[in-house]
């Protein structure tokens, strides 16, 4: 009597199992029929009432019903997860062409990167970063860099003056007098920074960018030069870039040069961006001037150094293709997010 | 300087280069005077002719052009439709017939304007390319000569180049000057072909007495009279070269100085004899507040120190630099006492500068003439006012030159320059492209040589000199290319570009975009933004009252130098919200200016400026913009490994004029305040007429830099779990957070890490006048796990202290 009751109950539950629709009901089946308080433990508690004789063989009744359910249990189980996780994640589904949730980022200004870019290809060559005041003494800016007041070479730049002995430095290479006042030799430093001419027009600012380079060591070549600022063209401008100097003057180098690159639009077979002649004017360079040696207390010839300049808004124009030098100053985010 | 080839063909040969003047512009490009324009006006005014206008007649089709019959020589007579009203019969006209390419690619062609054919056109000066506009046509002298070549006629069958002639290279600021140099360039021969004159028996010197009292600043002065000359125009041929290089013909006289000037580059001046004082010149300092008039009638106080050119009685000229109104050649002016002399380049300078008189004669002397062509040039111009101007010659002439002027011997190495260069150099080579220049070589011993430069080359004077010199003549393009071999050891960057660049980083990080403004702004401008300065510098950002101003602007927009980077970044807001840019986040380091005469300083400052908000996106929260600003500066310091900073709600009246009084923070860190954030005003707001939200921000960077960069600390990984408890108080809203959170964090002490606000707000069950704010707190003790004992006590403590301290609620 004792084993139909519990094939009844086995029977029951395992109907009942099939006919769960969620793992949540198929749990309270399990709970109903054997949970703690199930039906196969109540029936398990009446076993006391039983002879003991019979008692072993309703344990070996019992057990076998709960080995058949729980195998049936855990069947039934995965194959209802697995339908539960199929809808959940049919119902889960997102639309992912909706836009992304966006960090904003910023970036610097054309300027800043250039000038950046251009310091971390000299920094590969063991140049490092001096900076200096902008408004500096008429020392600095030009006397120690051999451009005496009354010098005809004062023509050359338009200075805005604050005082009778301070002016907005018009060049970066007070730098090199401040470095060459502190440090000793070798040198070899990198100046980057805002100078300023009074001068305003389509291709001028009055406030606009310069980097320069120093190098102050033993012996000191024009080909040392040369072979700087070919390395540098090439890593700013691609490998086949070549450059050409041109005698010039600058009072603080002597032999002086003005420096071209060639053109970043033919290659050097003249177009309209270079006026076809191949080349784009970019900078002024030299070996250091014995006079500015001797303003800074460094003995020539013992020490003997280069020194190159360049804007850096001109570059930046070539390189990015911008053709109105205005857009830099205007701070315009249409402008700058492009960079 | 303009230059004509026609003119420099009459000293040296370069026809070969008339039709390829590319070729030579290159070879002077190359050894540095640089071919700036290269001006073929020869080619420009093909088939441009001078013609007369024989009739005028109405256009039958078009009342507002004319029907010409223009004469344009040898008997010709051509039918043009003119749209101008300026020209009348008889008048001398510039004529482009068909064929003829104007300036801007304008190709004339035969053609029929309103059915009427005509076969040209008469010019304007817009036309010929002369200026911007020009209604009407040219209108010619009547003497000139009909179909005559426009070009030749104007002095213009010629090419001109525009170069850039550097400071040092004085010599080749004149036409012989350039001759000479190409000649050396070329290999070709160079001469100036000296045309005699007769001089009557009379002497100079019983007409004018001349004195040179100061030698030092004047070292040579020459001097002659001519008497009789005729003033007049002067011919075709010398108007014509003076006006194609840019000089506006006077009178045959002066014109004849100017020409000389442009061929020699010695400035000459003619003084009228008869107005000179005394009879007697003297060369001699001016006197305190003597009054000078120049010829153009401006009127010039003098100081004492100028050099001037006297008579018996009064300043006749200003060394060097321009002539006095009382003593110039005009039209009535009989006898002439013309000088040429050398004035000391820096002393012509100085005196032009002080005056700020540019003139053609102070250009060159302030660049140094040459004191050997000074006899020469006052004898050309004698000969030429002798057939120009006909003139008689007085001999006996003055040259007063006490200590000849003669450069330096130079040593130089040959192994110095080879060095210099990195190149082998042949002695016999070297020696001979020095002496090619002018300059005298001697051997002194193997490979050591003593040159002295020509008296016209100022800019030799030292053995490097002569190391440019070689490598121009040379060619840079013989210089090989290496990189330096150096004994140098790399050093690091200097502190602030290091630190500077990893506050972009930071910054950028976060979505702003980097703005870079000029130094200078406009004074009234950035008064008006900061308005009471003092605010700001209570805030740790110190500026003086006065900004400190530059002494020649370039306009009177920019005329200050920068004490904020706010103005400037409000500037940026407005351009950029007037272009349609609703929405940015925009900042800057850079530096602002302090001090006064004789000591100035610059700050580094690091400024944000914040409008509109990401609104539109489905996934923003919105929150006042000025939380974005306060975010950026946060996660910063947070980057920077700050430790002690907090914000303090700044009191309406400590508040910067610029933002809102009541939105504002002042940035506590490290002891000192060092900056602010805030809304801005909704006063400024209104006036640029900004529809949005605006924040800005300004921190000292220099004191935010301080100590940095600060390198981290590892601390031991927590081992045991953290727990997040979750606290809500009903609090005053006069009451912050900030308070309260700082009085959890004192409470909590080392257990309490982290304390977040999750949850604001007003109204619903929340009491009027009060907020609800609900913080999020982690406590964790690194050396064991928490049990609830010590949680429940915690929270008991912080509820208690809170509660009691600010008498409010949990809630």
């Amino acid at each position: 009597m004792y084993q139909e009751k519990v094939k009844a109950i086995q029977n029951e539950a395992k109907e009942s199992f099939l006919k769960a629709q969620s793992v949540k009901e198929l749990y309270e089946f399990k709970v109903k029929y054997m949970g703690k308080s199930g039906l196969l433990s109540q029936l398990m508690k009446e076993m006391g009432d039983l002879p003991k004789e019979q008692k072993p063989l309703m344990g070996k009744w019992l057990n076998e019903a709960k080995t058949v359910l729980e195998a049936l249990y855990s069947e039934q189980e995965t194959i209802l997860k697995t339908k539960e996780l199929g809808s959940k994640l049919v119902s889960e589904r997102l639309d992912l062409t909706l836009p992304g949730v966006f960090a904003f980022s910023g970036s610097a200004h054309p300027i800043k990167t250039l000038m950046d870019n251009i310091i971390e290809i000299l920094e590969r060559l063991g140049f490092s970063v001096r900076l200096g005041p902008m408004i500096e003494s008429d020392r600095n800016n030009f006397e120690a860099l051999n451009i005496p007041a009354d010098h005809p070479a004062r023509d050359m730049q338009d200075t805005f003056y604050i005082d009778n002995k301070y002016v907005l430095r018009t060049h970066t290479s007070p730098v090199q007098i401040r470095t060459m006042e502190t440090e000793k030799p070798p040198i070899k430093i990198v100046a980057p920074g805002a100078v300023f001419r009074c001068d305003s027009d389509q291709t001028h600012l009055p406030n606009f960018h310069q980097i320069e380079g120093l190098l102050i060591d033993r012996k000191v070549s024009m080909a040392d030069l040369k072979g700087t600022i070919a390395y540098f063209f090439r890593e700013i401008f691609g490998s086949k870039t070549k450059i050409r100097l041109r005698p010039s003057f600058f009072p603080f180098t002597e032999p002086s040069a003005e420096f071209d690159c060639s053109c970043t639009k033919c290659g050097g077979n003249g177009c309209s961006l270079c006026k076809g002649t191949g080349w784009m004017e970019m900078g002024g360079c030299g070996l250091v001037h014995p006079e500015v040696f001797r303003q800074c207390g460094i003995k020539y010839p013992e020490w003997q150094g280069f020194a190159f300049g360049f804007g850096i808004e001109r570059m930046a124009m070539i390189k990015y293709g911008i053709d109105d030098i205005r857009l830099f100053n205007e701070n315009d985010l249409r402008f700058l997010r492009q960079f | 300087m303009k230059f004509s080839l026609k003119w420099i063909n009459e000293y040296v040969d370069i026809k070969e280069y008339l039709l390829e003047p590319q070729k030579l512009a290159k070879i002077l490009t190359n050894t540095g005077l640089e071919v700036e324009e290269i001006d073929n006006a020869k080619e420009k005014f093909n088939k441009v002719v001078v013609g007369q206008v024989m009739e005028r007649g109405a256009h039958p089709n078009a009342d507002r052009l004319t029907l010409c019959q223009v004469s344009i020589g040898s008997g010709v007579v051509q039918q043009i439709v003119c749209g101008a009203k300026n020209h009348q019969v008889g008048n001398k006209v510039v004529v482009a017939l068909p064929g003829a390419i104007l300036p801007g690619n304008f190709e004339i062609k035969i053609s029929k304007i309103r059915g009427i054919e005509s076969l040209g056109m008469l010019c304007s000066e817009k036309e010929l390319g002369f200026s911007q506009e020009g209604e009407g046509i040219v209108i010619l002298d009547k003497e000139a000569p009909i179909g005559k070549s426009y070009a030749e006629y104007k002095g213009l069958d010629d090419i001109f180049f525009e170069i850039k002639v550097t400071p040092n290279r004085s010599d080749v600021n004149s036409h012989f000057g350039l001759a000479r140099e190409i000649a050396c360039l070329t290999g070709k021969e160079y001469g100036f072909p000296i045309k005699s004159f007769e001089e009557i028996g009379e002497s100079t010197k019983n007409k004018i007495k001349l004195e040179v009292k100061d030698a030092k600043r004047c070292p040579r002065y020459t001097g002659r009279y001519i008497k009789n000359v005729k003033i007049g125009p002067s011919p075709d041929w010398l108007k014509a070269r003076l006006e194609s290089l840019g000089l506006n013909s006077i009178n045959n006289v002066v014109d004849i100085t100017n020409f000389v000037m442009l061929e020699l580059g010695q400035p000459l001046h003619a003084f009228d004899a008869d107005q000179i004082a005394g009879q007697k010149i003297t060369v001699d300092s001016s006197k305190p507040n003597e009054v000078f008039i120049s010829f153009d009638k401006s009127e010039i106080k003098l100081t004492g120190e100028e050099l001037m050119i006297r008579d018996g009685e009064r300043p006749v000229a200003l060394a060097g630099v321009v002539g006095g109104l009382n003593t110039g050649v005009s039209e009535k002016t009989k006898n002439i006492f013309l000088e040429s002399a050398y004035f000391v380049a820096a002393a012509v300078r100085k005196t032009s500068r002080k005056f700020g008189i540019e003139t053609d004669s102070g250009y060159r002397f302030s660049r140094g003439v040459d004191p050997e062509s000074v006899l020469l040039a006052q004898n050309r111009a004698t000969e030429m006012i002798a057939s120009l101007a006909g003139g008689e010659i007085l001999g006996d002439i003055y040259d007063i030159y006490p200590e000849r002027l003669e450069k330096k011997e130079v040593q130089v190495a040959i192994d110095f320059v080879a060095q210099q260069l990195a190149i082998e150099i042949n002695p016999e080579k070297f020696i001979e492209t020095i002496k090619k220049i002018g300059c005298k070589v001697s051997v002194q011993s193997d490979g050591m040589y003593r040159v002295k430069p020509p008296g016209y080359r100022h800019d030799l004077e030292l053995e490097i000199d002569f190391v440019e010199e070689y490598a121009r003549l040379l060619g840079f393009e013989h210089i090989p290319e290496k990189l330096p071999a150096t004994q140098h050891s790399p050093t690091p960057h200097n502190n602030s570009y290091t630190n500077e660049n990893s506050v972009h980083n930071m910054v950028q990080s976060q979505g702003y975009q980097q703005a870079i403004n000029f130094a200078f702004v406009k004074a009234g401008f950035q008064k008006t933004i900061l308005g009471d300065v003092r605010k700001l510098r209570d805030l740790g950002l110190p500026m003086s009252d006065e900004p400190v101003a530059l002494k020649n602007p370039l306009n009177e927009d920019v005329n200050v130098m920068r004490t904020s980077l706010v103005p400037s970044l409000i500037k940026n807001l407005d351009f950029n919200y007037r272009h349609d840019v609703a929405e940015g986040r925009l900042y800057e380091i850079g530096f602002v200016f302090d001090g006064k005469e004789g000591s100035y300083g610059q700050e580094s400052r690091l400024s944000f400026v914040a409008w509109g908000s990401h609104k539109g996106l489905w996934s923003a929260k919105e929150v006042p913009v000025v939380f974005e600003v306060k975010s950026v500066i946060e996660s910063l310091l947070l980057g920077l490994r700050s430790k002690s900073w907090s914000w303090q709600n700044l009191e309406s009246a400590k508040v910067p004029d610029f933002l809102h009084p009541g939105q504002s923070a002042s940035l506590f860190y490290e002891g000192k305040t060092i900056g602010v954030v805030g809304t801005l005003h909704p006063k400024i707001r209104e006036e640029m007429k900004l529809r949005c939200d605006v924040a800005v921000g300004e921190i000292n960077l220099e004191k935010l830099m301080q100590g940095q960069p600060k390198i981290p600390k590892f601390s031991k990984l927590p081992k045991f779990a953290a727990v997040d408890r979750d606290l809500a108080f009903v609090m005053p809203i006069k009451l912050t957070v900030g308070e309260v959170t700082n009085e959890i964090r004192k409470v909590g002490g080392s257990l309490i890490k982290d304390i977040e606000v999750f949850d604001v707000f007003e109204g619903g069950d929340v009491p009027e006048g009060h907020k609800s704010v609900a913080f999020r707190y982690k406590v964790q003790d690194p050396e064991t796990t928490l049990s609830d004992e010590v949680l429940l006590s915690l929270q008991k403590k912080v509820i208690d202290s809170i509660s009691q301290k600010f008498s409010i609620t949990v809630r």
